[in-house]
């Protein structure tokens, strides 16, 4: 009797463990989020989230950065106007309309690139990615920065 | 006469000058990348950002960095969700650092020879809210007429208001961490 009880109790802690265990390693080893497959958050016009953060970019950064930096997932449409490569050997894609003084800049990833490459100066396209910081005028440097997103990829062309 | 030679020197000079004058003025470099390195016993820590934008005016020496936190990369992800949250940089409240500087030995850097350059900067650097001065070296570097500059930063995370009183982080973060910043101007 009293050793099913013991051998019970065994088992019990032994599970415990195991899955105290395999929760904890799974929080160490927590993949990145895919931005890809996540639900976006917001679908607008490029110029539309340049203006809101021109406007006031306190209220913006509040609307689209997040505390732990899993930022909303948007998707814009804009006209290409620059196709580059970053230091990471990365594409980026600038959506900037003639005449406006910033734009939004999609850098795509290893996976996404061949996407970008496809596109020319020009084309209407929709693409979906992270944001990672807004646009606004340094003083400083005297140039307007562009709204960044990250983990792009083209939805619509 | 000897005014008029003086005055005629002074023509000469001025055309000179405004002849040789760099035209460029401002650079802007929107490829660079910076690494963010912190050792410790326990382990290195390390995080890549390549959407740093910088300006340098190769007339009177001003460099410029402005970085967006958000774009930090970690290998773990809840390595990045602890460095981006409000516990360590609040990079919803603060999504941006800055440096302000100047190069204080523009004399010895040719910008128009190709070459490597050593340079001193110093100006103010603005992470997390907090604003401290800093000095440190940086290598310019001239080929082709395209300028590179690499500068590594040693920040202590206690003057940008960072602490960590207790628990892992306190024992796996260093106290003072490396910031290598490169970037190419066109």
């Amino acid at each position: 009797m009293n050793k099913k009880i013991v051998k019970r109790g065994l088992i019990i802690i032994a599970l415990g463990i195991v899955i105290g265990g395999g929760v904890f390693l799974y929080m160490f080893f927590q993949p990145h989020r895919n931005v890809q497959a996540t639900k976006t958050d917001f679908q607008l016009e490029a110029k539309q989230i340049v203006d809101e953060y021109l406007k006031d970019a306190k209220t913006a950064n509040n609307k689209y950065l997040q505390e732990e930096g899993n930022s909303k997932v948007i998707e814009v449409s804009g006209v290409v106007s620059e196709i580059s490569e970053d230091f990471n050997k990365q594409k980026v894609v600038l959506l900037k309309g003639m005449g406006e003084n910033a734009g939004v800049s999609c850098t795509f990833t290893s996976e996404t690139n061949k996407n970008a490459a496809k596109l020319k100066i020009g084309d209407k396209v929709t693409i979906k990615g992270v944001i990672r910081s807004g646009a606004g005028y340094d003083e400083d440097m005297e140039l307007y920065e562009d709204v960044i997103m990250e983990k792009c990829d083209v939805v619509k062309n | 006469m000897k005014k008029s030679i003086l005055s005629l020197a002074i023509v000469i000079v001025a055309i000179i000058t405004s002849a040789f004058s760099p035209t460029v003025g401002k650079l802007v470099s929107k490829t660079g990348h910076v690494n963010f390195f912190s050792h410790t016993a326990i382990e290195d820590i390390t995080a890549d950002n390549y959407k740093v934008v910088s300006t340098l005016e190769t007339t009177t020496g001003e460099l410029i960095y402005s970085i967006p936190m958000q774009s930090f990369e970690f290998e773990k992800s809840k390595m990045q969700q602890h460095f981006n949250s409000g516990k360590f940089l609040d990079t919803k409240q603060f999504p941006k650092s800055k440096f302000k500087g100047m190069i204080t030995n523009l004399s010895d850097v040719n910008f128009d020879v190709d070459g490597t350059y050593k340079a001193n900067v110093t100006g103010d650097l603005t992470i997390h809210g907090e604003t401290k001065s800093l000095t440190e070296n940086a290598t310019i570097t001239i080929a082709s007429g395209v300028v590179t500059i690499d500068v590594v930063m040693d920040i202590t995370l206690a003057d940008y208001k960072i602490a960590f009183e207790k628990g892992k982080p306190s024992t796996n973060i260093a106290k003072t961490v490396k910031a290598t910043i490169k970037t190419v101007y066109k």
